[in-house]
């Protein structure tokens, strides 16, 4: 075998490790779609097929017209804002201060924020409960405030890392000019933290949107409050017995568009911030 | 907020250096409330309760006050016994053969029943003996087991999956930009989402995927329930774990990658190095920091596996967290549910300290 055959077979070789790699993983997401594509007849008959016979919008039609998928839709969407925004707002501060400042138990409050990143849920479970039923808190807020067991620690670590970053004689400057700290953080350092925002949002905004645990639990009574994944989960047909795939599937791909389009815009960002403190240098 | 920082502005301005460090340290302490305030709140104070409420006994979402049991509940969740099982015999007093094989005493005769009823977790042979392990409560023992074994196996395969897609994608090609984009869709799909996709995908029948292409490969019979038999429910529950988590590790690990300086590459090719012996010396070696870092990452996420175990086995197979969480909401048993609670919490933080002090990772 001569070196120019060698060559060809490895650029073959390689590409084929691509395509696998790509079907792998867009595959279910395919299988998504085109299921929801489908007609009941064909989504029950054998074998499946790759492509639907006679595609249809009926399981999506069925979908956006339910009140129930509809409103958790809208329940989602105010929990991940509201989440997102109280997440950037508190942990912007804490960032600042962490970042930024010189004071007594810094290096202590650093550790408890890192530790908590490692916290399972799980364990906070039916302790946050007990604490809900005395604050006599619905659901929404409920799930407002417990979400932040996981975005904000997240969003201090990597906005105190970014405050640290910033040089400081930008605050030296703001200061000589007479700014007070508060000054310096508002005008002077918040407009820079932009970019570390915008990754840190997006992020908690995902996970919030992702959250099944604490949703599950603390909706388990009040259906009107269930987010995307637990009414997606619980998810039963309105007509037939068996359970509606098409249905399922149509509500899946309608609530990952959304965040794949986030995906595809934020790319660069959003890798920045899932690889952030997990590589040195 | 604008009260402390109006405060620290006539600090600044009337006193000397002194009082503009302590101005600073109190701006910085008002700065801190909100989020010590919320992580009081929602961490510390409901870890409180749970560490507390383990030690009683009470009905869930219910007025009653219940009362303390000491450490009856980590005894109910964790109390395990091993027994030799007796061969059976036959009314003749031989030892009864089926298809050629000794038949066994039932575990029921032979794992203790008062005060507490043991229920077999696995049977096992050793030596030509037969053993069985029991416990109070064996959904919770094999839960544990279970998800560790979850946790293992799952993380090896995204490790060496993502490590592959990692590897390929430092390549430059035509479409690397469309990969790396790919790479974040499962990342996306909401994980309760992806385990109904993945549901589908395994269905029972040839209406699923897997048995379709299984049957059409005459590797099955088209009608495997991969959620129904007990050998096949964990290794389901890993294959849609790897999909939806190996593209995390490949960006952990392709940041990790670009981080090589290419000279080194360059260096080795010259010395006449293949792309193996390149990868064992150089690649490996200077990835060791973030494979750790993206290890423990991986495993403690996975050693709270809820999602796809609630979402696809409900109660038939537990993970810990799962069991932790049907404890509380079905079971309405606070008591046994904050247990598993803090064993969980004990079992992953004992975890992550000793993978932080065997690679040695440093937190900053």
């Amino acid at each position: 075998m001569n070196k120019r055959t060698l060559h060809i077979l490895q650029r073959v070789g390689f590409w084929i490790l691509i395509i696998v790699i790509f079907v792998y993983l867009m595959f279910p997401f395919y299988w998504a779609l085109v299921s929801a594509l489908k007609t009941q007849r064909e989504l029950i008959q054998t074998p499946a097929t790759l492509w639907p016979d006679q595609p249809t919008l009926q399981n999506f039609r069925a979908v956006l017209s339910s009140a129930t998928f509809l409103r958790a839709l809208w329940n989602s969407t105010l929990v991940s804002v509201a989440v997102t925004a109280l997440s950037l707002g508190v942990g912007s501060f804490a960032g600042y201060a962490l970042g930024k400042m010189r004071f007594r138990g810094k290096t202590p409050s650093l550790y408890v924020i890192l530790a908590m990143t490692m916290f399972p849920q799980i364990a906070v479970l039916a302790g946050l409960y007990a604490v809900i039923r005395v604050l006599n808190m619905p659901a929404i807020p409920s799930m407002i405030l417990s979400y932040m067991l996981f975005t904000l620690p997240f969003t201090v670590w990597v906005l105190t890392s970014f405050f640290r970053g910033l040089p400081d004689s930008l605050l030296q400057a703001a200061q000589v000019d007479g700014a007070t700290m508060m000054q310096s953080f508002v005008y002077v350092l918040l407009p820079l933290t932009a970019p570390a925002l915008v990754t840190t949002g997006l992020l908690a905004f995902i996970q919030a949107w992702n959250e099944y645990l604490f949703a599950l639990t603390f909706t388990i009574i009040e259906e009107q409050s269930r987010t995307v994944p637990v009414a997606i989960a619980l998810f039963t047909g309105e007509v037939a017995r068996q359970e509606p795939f098409g249905e399922i599937m149509a509500a899946a791909v309608i609530v990952t568009i959304p965040l794949v389009v986030l995906v595809l815009l934020f790319q660069n960002r959003i890798v920045e911030g899932l690889t952030a403190g997990s590589v040195k240098g | 907020m604008a009260d402390p920082s109006q405060d620290g502005a006539k600090k600044v301005r009337s006193g000397g250096p002194s009082e503009l460090a302590k101005a600073e340290e109190r701006t910085a302490l008002w700065l801190l409330i909100p989020t010590f305030v919320i992580i009081l709140i929602i961490a510390f104070y409901p870890l409180g309760q749970v560490f507390v409420e383990s030690f009683r006994q009470r009905e869930f979402a219910s007025g009653n006050p219940g009362t303390w049991v000491g450490f009856q509940n980590y005894q109910q969740l964790l109390a395990v016994t091993m027994r030799q099982l007796p061969v059976e015999l036959g009314d003749d007093g031989q030892p009864v053969v089926e298809d050629g094989e000794v038949q066994y005493e039932s575990w029921v005769r032979v794992l203790p029943r008062e005060p507490n009823r043991y229920r077999a977790v696995w049977e096992f042979g050793l030596f030509g003996n037969r053993y069985v392990v029991g416990a109070i409560t064996p959904e919770f023992i094999r839960a544990v087991w279970d998800t560790i074994v979850f946790s293992v196996v799952a993380v090896f395969f995204e490790t060496v999956l993502g490590m592959i897609i990692a590897l390929a994608l430092t390549a430059k090609f035509f479409g690397r930009g469309a990969m790396r984009a790919a790479m974040l869709v499962p990342w996306a799909v909401i994980t309760a989402v992806s385990a109904r996709i993945w549901e589908w995908m395994l269905q029972p029948t040839r209406a699923g995927l897997f048995n379709t292409v299984g049957s059409a490969l005459g590797l099955n019979d088209g009608r495997t329930n991969f959620f129904g038999e007990a050998a096949l429910q964990l290794p389901s529950m890993i294959v849609m774990d790897v999909w939806k988590t190996t593209p995390f590790m490949a960006l952990l690990l392709l940041a990790g990658l670009s981080t090589i300086p290419k000279e080194l590459y360059e260096a080795a090719r010259v010395d006449g190095a293949n792309p193996f012996r390149q990868f064992f010396s150089i690649t490996l070696p200077l990835l060791v920091p973030t494979l750790a870092v993206a290890l423990i990452f991986r495993t403690l996420d996975s050693l709270r596996v809820f999602d796809i175990f609630q979402v696809v086995l409900g109660r038939s197979r537990y993970s810990m967290a799962s069991y932790a969480q049907d404890m509380l909401i079905s079971v309405r048993d606070v008591g046994m549910s904050s247990a598993a609670s803090v064993v969980i919490f004990i079992l992953i933080f004992g975890f992550a300290v000793t993978y932080i002090r065997i690679l040695g990772v440093e937190t900053e």
